[in-house]
């Protein structure tokens, strides 16, 4: 496996990251139309780098997480375009045989609802310990070990007692837990935390995201978290990039974005959230909903909802500009909206 | 589970109880003397019927006379049939014929059932599935005598493929179509239940997990998916142990065979009763503890479910 992929892909050296995700598009064909779920998503993460990918449901932070890992549903999906390039080699041209060995071994997944996303009739230990089984051919009672050790990592009390237990005899965190030893059993390079925190309680979800941050820190490895919760990201991340519409419309180190948004929905965000020392004032929400993917506006996606809207968000696409170094905004205004949110 | 295992069983108790009363008490009722007819061409004498009657009882209150079943049956003696005949020999050699006729059904309905549906629910809309779809329509419309005469004209009497009729000893091979004929329903509906089972579960969020996992397809489907997917079908084909042994009545009637059912089917046309009843009653007994076995196995199947 390891041969196949340290081999140079097609084009694939230019950038040098890990994981590059490049112009990628993914669309959706239904009944009522092409749904547009991912246009043009570009991004990349290196090792022990956090990106957190923020955006509200429907903007498609989730798909490109979902093309990534290569667990799209299609039909009805489909990729039209683009490359995700793994240490160099697009994933997207490989043959399903060794894009699977990739799953698990060097990119690996922890889902929102683990609940759902644990099977419900084997044990926890069991379901860990496949990871062993499957893909290095280890014993059963040697898999089993190796999932106590994991779930022990995890910091499960009692794991021993646990192993064989089945997910809905846990707690919601610990659920969650076993889920994030689930991914990381086999070092995976790169892992995709898709809103990992949302089913849980404000203070578990403080516990999983400290469990996330720490394990990266000691296994190096790239982390893409998938969130829609600003509050969530900021002690974690690296970098950020806000997503809408499908598509990219800012990306920042997370704290130029935090000290000065650069694009209207980015800034907008950053408003809505609740402030100790705003209390009292009316809290700020973005007026309008998330754009139709079936009907996407012209221009602009955001333009609906922007008070920054001129006449050629209407009809222009906003590129994404290069607002300094590695700071890009799609807004054909960011230099205003910079400038506000500076004051 | 052990406790409520305990407590089921003694549940059982009035259940049978109950079935078994009702059964005694609704035999003998029916219009028609049993006894009036046994003489051929002229009516029965009197002393007979008299006699007759003394011997089975029919002469004293219903309740003393369910005593009699009550405790005959406690004691294992199930008497013997208006032919004199002792009914435990006639039932002992009829069992194994039934059980055998029973489990070739069950074998039927899991391995043909549970595969259809499989391979349809995995491509749905595809060939096999619009197959499928179809020829479970068609088994489903049809009652088992329909299906039973027609196999024994079609496949006995103008192919000569197999015999019309079993043979008294009721060999494996000559039990395959009348233990397809009996499993037709229920293997239909097992694979209509298996399909839309796995169309269910093939897009539930573990699958995907398992994906995800980077298991083999054929780990996802073969583990993680049936795993989950057959919980509903095995229950199903569990609770339908007890109907399939009283559907033999109809399909071991058509093909002659000499089991419980083929019994049960020459008994109540003959009117004798004294088989009738303890062959029912054992029925009942067998549908009840099928039952309580599906629902301890259900436990087993799927953990999240809980015995208080």
């Amino acid at each position: 496996m390891v041969e196949v992929l340290s081999e140079p892909g097609s084009r694939g050296t230019t950038g040098g990251a890990l994981l590059e995700v490049d112009n990628l598009h993914v669309e959706f064909r239904t009944r009522a139309g092409v749904a547009k779920a991912v246009n043009g998503v570009t991004y990349t993460v290196d090792a022990g780098e956090t990106l957190a990918v923020l955006g509200e449901s429907g903007s498609g932070k989730s798909v490109t997480a979902q093309t990534i890992m290569g667990i799209l549903d299609m039909p009805p999906g489909k990729i039209t375009g683009g490359e995700i390039r793994f240490r160099g080699s697009d994933l997207l041209k490989l043959p399903e045989d060794q894009r699977r060995k990739i799953r698990g071994e060097g990119i690996s997944m922890v889902f929102q609802d683990a609940l759902s996303a644990l099977n419900p009739v084997f044990p926890v230990g069991w379901q860990i310990a496949e990871m062993f089984r499957m893909h290095r051919g280890a014993s059963r009672s040697d898999a089993k070990k190796k999932a106590v050790e994991l779930m022990d990592r995890v910091r499960i009390p009692g794991a021993k007692d646990r192993v064989n237990d089945f997910p809905h005899q846990f707690s919601g965190g610990m659920r969650q837990r076993i889920m994030i030893a689930m991914a990381i059993a086999l070092d995976p390079e790169i892992l995709i935390a898709d809103e990992p925190t949302t089913a849980l309680d404000v203070t578990v979800q403080a516990q999983i995201m400290g469990l996330l941050a720490e394990l990266q820190r000691d296994s190096n490895m790239g982390l893409i978290l998938i969130t829609h919760d600003l509050g969530v990201v900021a002690d974690v991340a690296d970098k950020i990039a806000v997503m809408y519409g499908g598509r990219i419309v800012e990306n920042a180190p997370v704290h130029d974005l935090y000290r000065n948004p650069a694009h209207p929905y980015s800034k907008g965000l950053l408003e809505s959230i609740p402030r100790v020392d705003l209390k009292g004032q009316e809290l700020y929400a973005i007026k309008g909903t998330p754009p139709n993917l079936l009907d996407m506006p012209t221009g602009c996606a955001f333009h609906p909802r922007c008070p920054y809207k001129r006449d050629n968000c209407v009809t222009d696409v906003p590129p994404l500009n290069t607002v300094s170094g590695t700071r890009g905004s799609a807004c054909h205004y960011w230099r205003e909206v910079i400038d506000d949110s500076a004051s | 589970m052990g406790r409520y295992a305990i407590r089921r069983l003694l549940q059982l108790i009035p259940v049978l109880l109950g079935t078994t009363f009702l059964i005694n008490y609704m035999v003998w009722q029916l219009p028609g003397d049993p006894f009036a007819g046994r003489c051929g061409q002229r009516p029965c004498p009197d002393a007979y019927v008299n006699a007759m009657r003394s011997q089975f009882g029919l002469d004293q209150p219903v309740l003393i006379q369910y005593w009699h079943f009550l405790t005959n049956m406690l004691t294992g003696n199930l008497g013997v049939d208006f032919n004199q005949v002792p009914v435990s020999t006639t039932l002992g050699a009829a069992w194994p014929i039934t059980i055998r006729l029973a489990l070739m059904a069950v074998a039927f309905e899991a391995v043909i059932g549970i595969g259809a549906g499989v391979l349809s629910g995995l491509k749905r809309g595809g060939f096999t599935d619009n197959i499928v779809t179809i020829s479970t329509l068609i088994l489903l419309s049809l009652p088992v005598f329909v299906t039973g005469y027609l196999l024994q004209w079609m496949l006995g009497v103008q192919l000569h493929v197999v015999e019309p009729t079993v043979s008294p000893e009721a060999p494996i091979d000559e039990l395959i179509v009348p233990a397809l004929v009996l499993a037709s329903l229920n293997m239909a509906f097992t694979a209509r239940l298996t399909r839309t089972s796995i169309v269910e579960n093939l897009r539930a969020d573990y699958v995907r997990t398992a994906v995800a996992k980077g298991l083999t397809n054929r780990r996802v489907v073969g583990i993680h998916l049936l795993r989950n997917s057959l919980i509903p079908v095995l229950t199903f084909l569990g609770t339908e142990v007890g109907s399939l042994m009283s559907g033999a009545i109809i399909t071991e009637g058509i093909f002659n065979i000499n089991g419980i059912g083929g019994i049960l089917w020459r008994a109540i046309t003959g009117q004798d009763y004294t088989i009738v009843v303890p062959v029912t009653s054992l029925l009942v007994l067998v549908y009840l503890v099928s039952n309580l076995l599906v629902d301890l196995l259900y436990g087993v199947l799927d953990p999240r479910i809980r015995y208080e």
